[in-house]
């Protein structure tokens, strides 16, 4: 499967100018990652608004702190993984305790955004390090419209931010109405039937969309429901979706813990309990490779997920016939 | 702001009598290294500082950071010296719902400028104001107290190399080096020392002060603001638990409480009795 691609990290790039330029506030923290997230452009506009501090996270996570502190709007970006794991006691202890207005943008995001790079730069863990510190608005972008609609949020939401960003080559959801995003809301991007509900978060929505396909074809009816926003959660959405289908498989380029499967896990448990199926990486740690073979090898392929369908559905099943 | 040092001493007196009080009446803290801390801070806050403690908020005000956040006591009588609360609130040090945490807390003490405590994080956070300053064309100092101890944290190094590359010379760090951590001795602990020539090679505008000295620290302060091209870093050596004998470079004091015995002799030592 090929999608036409938007470069997310462009997307994150130009949509800062664009409100830089409205909003002086703004400024750019770089831990020589400006190449990275191709800053050259807002380093370009604004010399004076971009911060580069060395290869050293821990220390741009607080310098972003000071900066905010003093009524700035600093966006921090890096890889996902230097952010959240390097520099995950900053984050917590002097940015979101304090509850200062830094946004923080994690490229990479995912095994397959970090690719070809190898397990040191595939980050897969950040969302779920980032869910345990409270305070921190979390969104996860499905691809480059959403990552432009996710900037323009958090830019507006004063307190602290994570957006999860790509490699650069991030497939576009193929969706004729493309993805709205609308911050908190989760979307049912397909609805169905009350078979199953497929959530997914981030830039592998293209192959749950093809494995609700694939399910219609085989009369199994699904509604996908794309889970953008980690925090705050939809959970009035994500109860009355499983309320309907009482089945529900999860889609992640995530660990399975600590991301959307322990989100809707969460949500089911203390609302609406339903049979749950997690897809994601679980207890493997992958390597380099090109995206798509990469998540087909680490099972989160459209066929993992079509399986994982008919799992739950079966479950769902057993449990409804002992009922009777 | 106070110039006469033989005032400025007196105020000294009284924040350490204030550390002693607060440790004894609320049972917890760490008197040894904020006693060793009590002359630089004096010096700050009421010999340097332009703040308002009627707008603890106010924007042009100097920032300080206590990054050795442990010696808080210290900055909290400070604080309430100069008005931003009342010291009645001293027993509650460490208390549940109390203003005066364990350590510094932007969100809970009137007058507190970030949050601080974790080791090694406060140059950072000041770099990020001193740059704010900059861009915003304000004419505030951030100060930064940092331990000697604290040095160890990689975290400091990263942002003594930042500050330098953006030359912010509204950044101003004072280091209490009292020459002892939380395990004992900072020589036996790591490789730290000589401390002066590693922050000179990093290009910083250098001083060292006599800590216990308002007159050197507040004149090595007058010479750190005059060099606006560069952060400035000034050594103040330092004494644990200066002022209160018994405390006076013990190590066991970094964390202890005085009992009523140890508080009264504390007391006279500081000159007066309750």
């Amino acid at each position: 499967m090929t999608a036409r691609q938007e470069n997310t990290r462009f997307a994150f790039r130009d949509t800062l100018i664009e409100l830089a330029a409205k909003d002086k506030r703004i400024v750019l923290v770089c831990a020589d990652s400006a190449l990275v997230v191709k800053a050259g452009d807002f380093q370009e506009r604004y010399p004076d608004r971009f911060f580069d501090v060395g290869i050293a996270e821990q220390n741009a996570v607080c310098v972003a702190a000071g900066l905010a502190s003093c009524g700035l709007i600093p966006f921090f970006a890096t890889y996902s993984g230097f952010i959240t794991m390097r520099a995950c006691e900053q984050i917590r202890t002097f940015v979101a305790y304090p509850n200062l207005n830094v946004k923080f943008v994690g490229a990479n995001g995912g095994m397959a955004s970090g690719e070809r790079e190898g397990v040191t730069h595939q980050f897969f863990e950040d969302v779920g390090i980032v869910r345990t510190i409270s305070g921190v608005n979390i969104v996860v972008p499905a691809d480059a419209s959403q990552v432009k609609e996710a900037v323009r949020a958090v830019a507006g939401i004063e307190g602290p931010c994570f957006i999860r960003i790509g490699s650069g080559r991030d497939p576009v959801v193929a969706d004729d109405g493309g993805v709205p995003f609308s911050f908190g809301q989760a979307r049912i991007l397909r609805d169905w039937g009350s078979d199953v509900a497929i959530f997914v978060m981030g830039f592998v929505m293209n192959r749950a969309l093809e494995a609700a396909d694939r399910l219609k074809h085989e009369g199994i009816n699904a509604t996908v429901v794309d889970v953008h926003t980690l925090r705050p959660l939809d959970v009035e959405s994500i109860t009355a979706v499983l309320q309907r289908t009482r089945a529900a498989v999860t889609v992640e380029d995530h660990n399975i813990i600590g991301g959307l499967g322990s989100a809707i896990a969460e949500v089911s448990a203390e609302e609406m309990p339903a049979h749950l199926v997690r897809i994601g990486l679980r207890g493997v740690y992958p390597e380099s490779g090109l995206p798509d073979p990469l998540l087909d090898k680490y099972h989160i392929g459209v066929v993992d997920i079509v399986n994982a369908a008919k799992k739950v559905i079966a479950k769902k099943a057993l449990t409804t016939s002992f009922k009777r | 702001m106070e110039t006469d040092i033989g005032k400025l001493e007196v105020w000294a007196r009284l924040i350490r009598r204030d550390i002693v009080t607060m440790t004894h009446l609320s049972g917890d803290g760490h008197p040894g290294p904020s006693l060793s801390v009590a002359d630089i801070v004096t010096a700050l806050y009421f010999g340097t500082m332009k703040v308002d403690p009627s707008r603890p908020q106010w924007q042009d005000r100097d920032r300080m950071i206590l990054s050795k956040g442990h010696a808080c006591p210290a900055v909290y009588a400070a604080l309430a010296r100069k008005g931003y609360f009342s010291p009645d609130v001293y027993p509650t040090l460490r208390h549940i719902d109390s203003i005066l945490q364990g350590h510094p807390d932007v969100q809970k003490t009137p007058g507190i400028d970030a949050t601080a405590g974790s080791l090694g994080n406060g140059i950072s956070i000041g770099l990020g104001m001193a740059l704010a300053a900059k861009l915003q064309g304000k004419a505030y100092f951030t100060y930064v107290v940092t331990g000697d101890g604290e040095l160890n944290e990689g975290v400091i190094w990263e942002a003594l190399m930042a500050a330098k590359h953006h030359n912010v010379g509204n950044l101003i760090v004072l280091v209490d080096n009292n020459e002892y951590q939380s395990g004992g001795a900072v020589r036996n602990i790591s490789g730290i020392l000589p401390l002066l020539p590693k922050v000179e090679a990093f290009g910083w505008h250098c001083q060292e002060v006599d800590g216990h000295s308002i007159a050197e620290i507040l004149q090595a302060v007058k010479a750190a603001q005059a060099a606006t091209d560069t952060p400035s870093i000034i050594v103040a050596h330092t004494l644990k638990g200066k002022g209160v004998p018994y405390m006076e470079g013990n190590n066991a004091w970094h964390k202890r409480t005085p009992t009523k015995k140890e508080y009264q002799e504390a007391m006279m030592a500081l000159g007066g009795v309750e």
